[in-house]
């Protein structure tokens, strides 16, 4: 015991009995295996059939309703396809982290990755890849929905996408991602996560809506500063705005987040 | 010691470690070390702060102070420490939605691991393929914690850290936990193993590091413990051998149902004997069961029942 036991030798270093044992797990691998963990349960797969399924409802609605040539350009049908990505999409992102607090699977994740920064990132890139993911599905889905408009209703239709507002539009789901992914790691628990990435911005669109706090919402809530990004319409003082509300909702969650996910504790129970 | 991998020295140190929840010292100052080739069973009652030092060595809970080494390193710096430490601190902290199978998967990944090493596992601890395609959620305590050592031992580690790993399994199953940790450590492997219940490491521990209320209250090879823990005697005469033990300055204790346990060595108690001229019916070591009774009494003041009384 410890008595006996030959301390001074501990650090003769020993054969690996693998040869990589000894060598760090490369990040492209977590990232992987954080995308399979994403869509390997089914709360995960369950997530993605909604966006989807919303992403093609919400098409349907957008071309059987209204006149025959109104709002039934690409642009139009892209920013539908947008909003189930905004709402529900980074939900996932959310449950990447809080599942990890919530199902506990953290004292695993954490024996076998103890660098814990690394498996932040992680999180975070793979939130981003599903959302890259989130975006391509809207565009081909828009392409169909304009096409379909077209043959079926008739009238004029504007096949004409800027550079601007795809732009926008892919920045604005990575954006949307992070948030979702900062909150979770900011509030460590599912359900508290999720009302706080969907209520709390309304709660301040709301607000917004009153002429006393008017001003402040237009520095800090997301849904009007992410907007003109989305549009394509991004000038003057809508940087400005739009980075004050990014530190608000996405900078200060993500680092106090991150540093709750490499300092406190994990624990079983 | 030297093992089949070619190592010497000390697989896990433990150095003055504590944790403190506020006022609360969950670990108090506790430092034990792990010979490689060894079992060495952790042995406390609930509570008395093996999983808090248990985790405290895996790096999950930071140490208020003190230093836990894995293979000479603290564990949070050894690489990819699946590959050398395999570790099950608790067989339920895993996704209820996921199947056996893809917990193991998940594991193989992101070690870097062969799919087939999944099969290889499921097949060593007992899994049927329909068992392992169902969800954890379906899973009894038992088969948790087979998936948990199959978890564990994934990356063919050198090092084992089991947390209580016998709770839930059938007779059966802790005799072959038993078997399959002493051919670990035959070959080389070295295992820190939790448990509240002696006798259920005892037979497999080579070492003991016994805790209680977050203090270490005895440590050594199980042959010392069990040797200090003292003789039973049955004699024609119990009282006049007893008083004759504490004149002679041992401790003598009436067993239930006749005899005497004292801390004299079984020699001193025979020459006490002659002298006396009692006629000796009986004369052994305690051995586990002296084990028992010093468990019992060490960890006593940490003991629920024995706050209850």
């Amino acid at each position: 015991m410890s008595t006996a036991a030959p301390t001074k030798e501990k650090d003769i270093p020993m054969p690996s009995r693998l040869t990589d044992a000894g060598a760090g797990i490369p990040v492209s691998r977590l990232v992987s295996l954080e995308l399979r963990k994403l869509t390997d349960t089914r709360a995960g797969r369950v997530l993605v059939l909604v966006v989807a399924a919303l992403v093609i409802a919400i098409g349907l609605i957008g071309v059987f309703s209204g006149k025959p040539s109104e709002d039934k350009d690409l642009t139009d049908f892209l920013s539908l396809a947008s909003l189930p990505l905004q709402m529900v999409l980074p939900l996932l992102g959310v449950l990447a982290v809080t599942s990890e607090w919530s199902q506990r699977t953290g004292l695993v994740t954490f024996t076998l990755e103890p660098r814990r920064s690394r498996v932040a990132y992680a999180k975070w890139s793979a939130a981003l890849v599903l959302g890259i993911a989130g975006v391509a599905l809207a565009l081909i889905s828009s392409v169909a929905f304009t096409a379909l408009a077209g043959a079926l209703r008739g009238g004029e239709q504007s096949w004409s996408l800027g550079w601007q507002v795809l732009l926008g539009v892919v920045v604005g789901q990575l954006l949307y991602m992070s948030i979702g992914v900062a909150f979770g790691m900011l509030i460590q628990n599912t359900p508290g996560a999720i009302v706080a990435f969907l209520i709390l911005p309304t709660l301040w669109s709301i607000l917004g809506s009153f002429s006393w706090s008017e001003s402040v919402a237009k520095w800090a809530d997301t849904n009007r500063t992410l907007s003109p990004l989305y549009d394509g319409s991004m000038q003057g003082d809508d940087w400005p705005k739009l980075f004050v509300s990014l530190l608000i909702w996405l900078a200060l969650p993500m680092s106090v987040g991150i540093w709750r996910m490499t300092h406190s504790e994990v624990k079983s129970a | 010691m030297t093992g089949r991998h070619g190592t010497v020295g000390v697989m896990i140190e433990v150095e003055n470690l504590t944790r403190r929840y506020g006022a609360y010292a969950a670990v108090d100052d506790v430092s034990f070390s792990v010979r490689p080739g060894t079992v060495t069973g952790f042995l406390g009652p609930n509570g008395a702060g093996k999983s808090t030092c248990m985790r405290m060595i895996c790096g999950l809970t930071p140490p208020t102070s003190g230093v836990a080494t894995v293979l000479g390193k603290p564990y949070a710096a050894l690489g990819n420490p699946g590959r050398q430490v395999g570790v099950l601190l608790d067989a339920s902290a895993q996704h209820n939605g996921r199947t056996g199978r893809e917990i193991l998967t998940l594991g193989a990944i992101m070690m870097g691991l062969d799919r087939r090493r999944v099969d290889e596992m499921l097949e060593l601890v007992g899994l049927t393929r329909t068992e392992s395609r169902r969800r954890l959620r379906n899973y009894s305590l038992g088969m948790r914690q087979r998936l948990g050592i199959a978890h564990a031992l994934l990356g063919d580690p050198r090092v084992l850290i089991l947390d209580e790993p016998a709770n839930g399994l059938d007779p059966a199953g802790i005799r072959w936990m038993r078997s399959l940790l002493r051919g670990f450590a035959d070959e080389g492997g070295t295992v820190l193993l939790s448990s509240h219940l002696l006798h259920e490491i005892e037979v497999v521990a080579d070492d003991l590091v016994v805790i209680g209320r977050g203090k270490i209250v005895a440590s050594g090879s199980k042959a010392e413990l069990m040797s200090a823990a003292g003789t039973t005697v049955r004699s024609d005469d119990d009282a006049r051998l007893a008083t004759a033990l504490e004149v002679g300055g041992f401790q003598a204790t009436p067993v239930n149902g006749g005899g005497i346990h004292t801390d004299a060595a079984p020699r001193a108690v025979g020459q006490l004997a002659l002298q006396q001229q009692v006629v000796l019916t009986e004369l052994r070591e305690a051995g586990s069961a002296g084990l028992e009774e010093m468990f019992l009494q060490l960890t006593a003041s940490d003991a629920r029942e024995g706050v209850a009384a």
